[in-house]
């Protein structure tokens, strides 16, 4: 028996280890999860229901429609009742031309502003008024940005689901290998979103040259970034051993 | 007679969750050693073996068999190590590297009862790590030493020299 024979008899005695069942069951359940999420059509169109597709298509067409002209209507409707408001005379010979439902009288055009020396305390009151009213009327039109921060604060929200999520992958590593593999999948899907590399698209060799040179400009972070961006895109690529000393040495 | 693994892989890729099982049943047990031995911490061990295997999943549409797939999944199961090894601050020199620490201490290890088997597992764990890799690898999933230096991106001749460098010293351990 060669020595490497006898060597390798002697390491097969050693215990055999396997990995626990916990792992198993979160390895298989996962490999499972994969081709189940495979999209899938929504509807066959086979058989007596092929007139489906043209139905929804025709459907959602009108129902867009509908809803265009209705908006459109609504801004002009808008537009015409703000119209009285806007103080240039020839216009509003062309605005009189127009219905518009006034609830309350035009108000009266004001009076001619006394002179300078009669501008005392009722001419401030009144300018005060009127940027009271200016103020309002840039209120209200201002009104749904005001009630926009919802979106302008969901801005963040991709950042924030990541961090939970980091959280809850935390959290999940202390508890079942399942789990673990579940927020890492969803941790990876996010960072897949959310991080898309500047080199995604070029070939692995140009992708590692893009690496080699934030090593070089000294963007050590974004490189490793880039690098375990590259390890999950081409898992089994090998990088030669000189670029990866290279990259150790800078 | 068996489907051979790459069968089994790109019909996973199709959406055979099946393929995959018995792919995962055929290689569990020599992966998860490679994993074990190579890496001195039990809790690492398992989360890189975890990774190759997420790895692979992920890779499923992918996959073109160009190699054996026991060498791409030990290529994919090298490239962890390594990354694994930097982010420990162990640079490529020193996978070859002589003085390895032995963490004799270990009781799982103190555990496996016989002696000479202890002090086997033991020498295997103070190989440099370049080494210690290349002889799991040979032992545990029989890759050839081509194939050794593939899925670590070597050449033949670098593979060669660290599984004859490790057969050495595992041959003084097993005489005594």
């Amino acid at each position: 028996m060669s020595d490497e024979q006898k060597i390798s008899q002697r390491y097969r005695e050693l215990s055999r280890e396997e990995p626990p069942p916990r792992l198993d069951d979160a390895i298989l359940a996962a490999s499972r999860r994969a081709v189940q999420t495979r999209p899938a059509p929504l509807v066959v169109p086979s058989g007596r229901l092929r007139w489906y597709f043209p139905l929804a298509a025709a459907a959602v067409i009108v129902l867009a429609v509908a809803v265009t002209i209705h908006v459109e209507r609504q801004r002009s409707d808008l537009e015409v009742a703000e119209a009285p408001a806007s103080p240039p005379p020839p216009a509003r010979e062309a605005q009189d031309n127009l219905y518009v439902p006034d609830p309350k009288p035009a108000p009266a055009p004001a009076p001619a502003r006394p002179p300078a020396s009669d501008a005392g305390e009722l001419g401030a009151k009144r300018d005060a008024e009127r940027l009271a009213d200016l103020q309002k009327s840039q209120q209200a039109p201002a009104a749904p940005p005001a009630a926009a921060p919802p979106p302008a604060a969901s801005a963040p929200a991709p950042a924030q689901d990541a961090v939970s999520g980091m959280r809850e992958s935390r959290r999940a590593d202390e508890a079942a290998p399942q789990a673990r593999m579940e927020a890492r999948s969803a941790m990876r899907q996010q960072a897949t979103i959310g991080a898309a590399s500047a080199f995604a698209a070029a070939s692995p060799e140009q992708w590692l040259q893009g690496i080699d040179d934030l090593k070089r400009q000294g963007r050590h972070d974004e490189a490793e970034r880039e690098l375990a961006e590259f390890r999950k895109r081409y898992p089994d690529y090998r990088i030669p051993e000189a670029i990866l000393e290279k990259f150790e040495k800078r | 007679m068996e489907a051979p693994d790459e069968e089994l892989m790109l019909a996973y890729g199709q959406g055979d969750a099946g393929a995959f099982e018995t792919l995962y049943k055929r290689h569990r047990g020599p992966l998860y050693r490679f994993m074990v031995r190579a890496l001195k911490h039990r809790s690492a061990a398992e989360e890189l073996f975890q990774e190759v295997w997420i790895r692979v999943i992920e890779s499923r549409s992918r996959y073109a068999p160009q190699a054996r797939f026991t060498t791409w999944l030990y290529t994919i199961a090298h490239n962890l190590l390594v990354d694994h090894w930097r982010k420990k601050g162990l640079s490529l020199a020193s996978l070859d590297a002589e003085d390895v620490a032995v963490e004799s201490a270990n009781p799982a290890r103190r555990a496996e009862g016989r002696e000479a088997l202890a002090r086997l597992l033991q020498a295997i764990e103070a190989l440099p790590p370049a080494q210690r890799e290349a002889f799991l690898l040979h032992e545990e999933s029989g890759l050839t030493v081509a194939e050794i230096a593939a899925a670590t991106g070597t050449n033949e001749e670098a593979a060669k020299s660290r599984l004859r460098y490790a057969m050495a010293k595992l041959k003084a351990v097993v005489d005594e």
